[in-house]
């Protein structure tokens, strides 16, 4: 089989939310020799990509794709170790530290971003809902994250996603982080009044604004 | 029916799981397996269900899908499971009517059949909308009070103390839930309706601390108000929700068992929310030991709840429960169009034809998915009472062809849905009469063209 018969085969297998198919054919690449970082590149991620537009225009929803979520990162144990020992990058797009703020349970929105962050190749770190602001700086501290992402669902829980970008300028790690902000109560007005680096009113436009983020990030490092 | 510390106790003794397994290896895989068992399946054309065959489905499915999936409790990570023996006896004894009020406004709110013509539903109007101000606030409460249509009100939230949002969990929360009830309680007073009953309680509560501070006698809610009690998101039950369990039920308040099933969530499409729906009635009834149900599905995305396929399975859920259980119910719609648009009345008479014809209670709809300050109007909802009491008349045969004629007038607007008012916009502050002309005139066209579409309203 060609290269672009597996590749092919590895995209519809995540589209599929097939796990066992997912693992197996990642085995199959393996032993006939294609680069893990290529078997995430040009076949996994593309599924995702698929699967993300489905979930955008409703033909599947979030049990789906979880379900392709946790076959792709079951896929990654698997070919993670293999890039390592190979020397080679890590896959991943970008870190993101993700949380909705102080105070507010509400956790719906914020999993699917997590889930959508990582079927497009970030690397999350989901600190859950009630989110101390020490617990985002330390956290991000602590990986290195690219961007932290904050969500709030109501008018008094808000002034959280503010806690944080002060307490960031505080410590003098403003430049060191994107901030972005999201979730029912928020509108981009409100992110822009307390200097958030971006916001978006979905989960799908996020992925966008991650990028462009990362991306920024770069080129200000650069 | 089981007792309320034995059902306590189920979330101490379940199996352990993640939450993740929760969903993926039990509830997720379960929905889809009874509703395929039971073949629910949407046209993806009708708004409301006449066939019966599939209503009694959807309620043996909820019955399955609690039986085989059981409820999750996040603190103790245990399955709450029940067997298909205490579910079917707690359906069988669920309250099928509950009494709010005191005085004369003390009466019975009641589980309803679909297709009962001949009987006046309880008609609920407000909602828990932020106010940025104490006057309109007190205002917003008054009005509504006022209008005799109404049995119950809904009671907005303000949480500023001293011109700052006072923070969730902060002890100015606490003195803002207190404000908030005190001030709820004297627009009642203003109305002349004193003993009218609350049935949000507590709006501006974010946590147990301060739903039970304001419980306190002399703020002025009593017992036969009611009590929400949410679920967090599906099939979850967490223990912030069993401490009010056990506190109202103490008290012998009434409880509004609550929730909001997400479209594109975890449940999945139309036939999921629709299950899903019914089976928080049943756990409303044997978890929360609610007196009536607060329905709330909602689309993930739009945050709202008159798309078809919701509309469809809110209706659904309410027949459902109406045939086989009579838990009194009433469905909270969030709505696209903002307060006062044309796109806000046909979503509500749209939303209201189709769950009042099919067992539930009226209840006026959130405007702009709620999350607009000061956007409830109190004309709107009069409005959307008399449609609701037009409603109940007919059928839900009578209902469907309506419900088409409806949609197209707003299906499309609901992504990009028409901006509306705040109630400063629409009354003069001092004479609280509707000074906006232009508000006045969208309503009346709108109750001649729903005349024209085969629904008489007549003014209250
Ligand atoms: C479900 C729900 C709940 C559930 C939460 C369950 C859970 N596990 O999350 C429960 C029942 C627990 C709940 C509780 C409360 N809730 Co609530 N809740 C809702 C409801 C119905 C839906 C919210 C939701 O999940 N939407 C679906 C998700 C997918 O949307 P989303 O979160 O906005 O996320 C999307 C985008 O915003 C974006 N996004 C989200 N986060 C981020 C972050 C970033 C960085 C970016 C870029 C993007 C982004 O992507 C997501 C996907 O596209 C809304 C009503 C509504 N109209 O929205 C009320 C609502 C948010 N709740 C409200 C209230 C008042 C409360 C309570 C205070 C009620 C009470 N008195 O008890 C409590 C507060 C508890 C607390 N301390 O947080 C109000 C808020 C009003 C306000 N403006 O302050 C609302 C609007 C309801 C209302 N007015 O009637 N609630």
């Amino acid at each position: 089989m060609g290269d672009d018969g597996i590749f092919e085969e590895l995209k519809q297998s995540v589209i599929d939310q097939d796990e066992e198919k997912v693992l197996a054919t990642v085995d199959k690449a393996l032993a006939a020799g294609v680069d893990a970082r290529k078997v995430i590149d040009d076949g996994l991620l593309p599924g995702l990509d698929v699967i993300g537009e489905q979930f955008e225009c409703e033909e599947i929803f979030l049990p789906e794709l979880m379900q392709a979520a946790l076959a792709f990162q079951s896929a990654m144990a698997v070919l993670e170790p293999k890039i390592r020992e190979s020397g080679g990058e890590g896959p991943k797009k970008g870190r993101i530290v993700l949380g909705t703020v102080k105070g507010d349970l509400h956790s719906i929105g914020k999993n699917i971003l997590r889930l959508l962050f990582e079927t497009s190749g970030y690397e999350v770190w989901d600190l859950g809902i009630d989110v101390d602001l020490f617990k985002f700086i330390d956290k991000a501290k602590e990986v290195d994250a690219d961007i932290i992402a904050m969500s709030a669902l109501l008018t008094t829980t808000l002034i959280g996603q503010k806690d944080v970008i002060d307490a960031l300028g505080e410590q003098g790690l403003r430049d060191k982080y994107r901030v972005m902000v999201g979730g029912g109560a928020t509108t981009e007005e409100w992110a822009q009044k307390i200097g958030a680096d971006g916001w978006a009113p979905s989960a799908y436009e996020a992925v966008t604004l991650a990028a462009r983020l990362v991306g920024a990030q770069a080129g200000s490092a650069a | 029916m089981i007792d309320l510390i034995e059902v306590f106790d189920r979330a101490e003794t379940g199996p352990l799981t993640s939450e993740t397994d929760y969903y993926m290896k039990r509830y997720v895989p379960k929905l889809a397996e009874v509703i395929a068992r039971y073949g629910i399946k949407w046209d993806k054309q009708t708004i409301v269900n006449t066939d019966d065959e599939l209503t009694d489905n959807v309620f043996s499915a909820a019955v399955d899908l609690l039986a085989e999936a059981g409820a999750y409790c996040p603190e103790t990570n245990r399955v709450m499971e029940f067997t298909r023996d205490e579910i079917l006896t707690a359906c069988a004894q669920a309250p099928t009517s509950a009494t709010f009020g005191e005085g004369r406004e003390r009466k019975a709110m009641r589980g309803r059949r679909p297709d009962t013509t001949d009987d006046r539903p309880w008609v609920h109007v407000g909602g828990g909308i932020y106010t940025t101000d104490e006057q309109v606030f007190v205002d917003t409460v008054e009005k509504m009070a006022s209008f005799s249509i109404v049995d119950s009100v809904s009671v907005p939230s303000i949480l500023h103390i001293r011109g700052k949002d006072a923070r969730v969990r902060s002890p100015q929360e606490v003195l803002a839930t207190i404000k908030t009830v005190r001030l709820a309680r004297e627009g009642i007073l203003r109305s002349g309706r004193v003993g009218l009953p609350i049935i949000n309680g507590i709006s501006a509560a974010s946590q147990p601390a301060s739903m039970f501070a304001a419980t306190y006698p002399d703020f002025g809610l009593r017992p036969s108000d009611g009590f929400l009690i949410d679920f967090l998101s599906e099939m979850v039950v967490g223990y912030e929700a069993l401490q009010k369990v056990a506190f109202y039920n103490t008290i012998g308040a009434n409880i509004g068992s609550t929730s909001t099933p997400l479209f594109g969530g975890y449940a999945g499409g139309a036939e999921g929310v629709a299950v899903t729906a019914t089976c928080y009635m049943i756990m409303g009834n044997l978890i929360m030991r609610g007196t009536y149900h607060y329905n709330a599905p909602l689309h993930s995305k739009l945050h709202l709840s008159s798309t078809k396929p919701l509309i469809w399975a809110i209706a659904l859920s309410n027949a459902a429960v109406g045939r086989n259980m009579g838990y009194p119910m009433v469905n909270l719609p969030y709505l696209g169009g903002g307060s006062g648009t044309k796109q806000y009345h046909y979503e509500m008479a749209c939303y209201m034809l189709a769950v009042v014809t099919s067992g539930g209670n009226v209840f006026s709809g959130h405007p702009a998915m709620a999350v607009q300050p000061d956007s409830l109007v109190p004309d709107d909802h009069r409005f959307h009472a008399e449609i609701g009491l037009a409603a109940a008349r007919l059928t839900r045969a009578e209902a469907e062809p309506i419900c088409q004629k409806l949609f197209p007038l707003f299906g499309d607007k609901l992504k990009e849905p028409d901006k509306g008012l705040t109630f400063q916009e629409v009354y003069d502050p001092r004479t609280k009469r509707i000074v906006n002309a232009d508000y006045q005139r969208v309503m009346d066209e709108v109750r001649e063209e729903l005349a024209g579409m085969g629904l008489e309203v007549p003014v209250s």
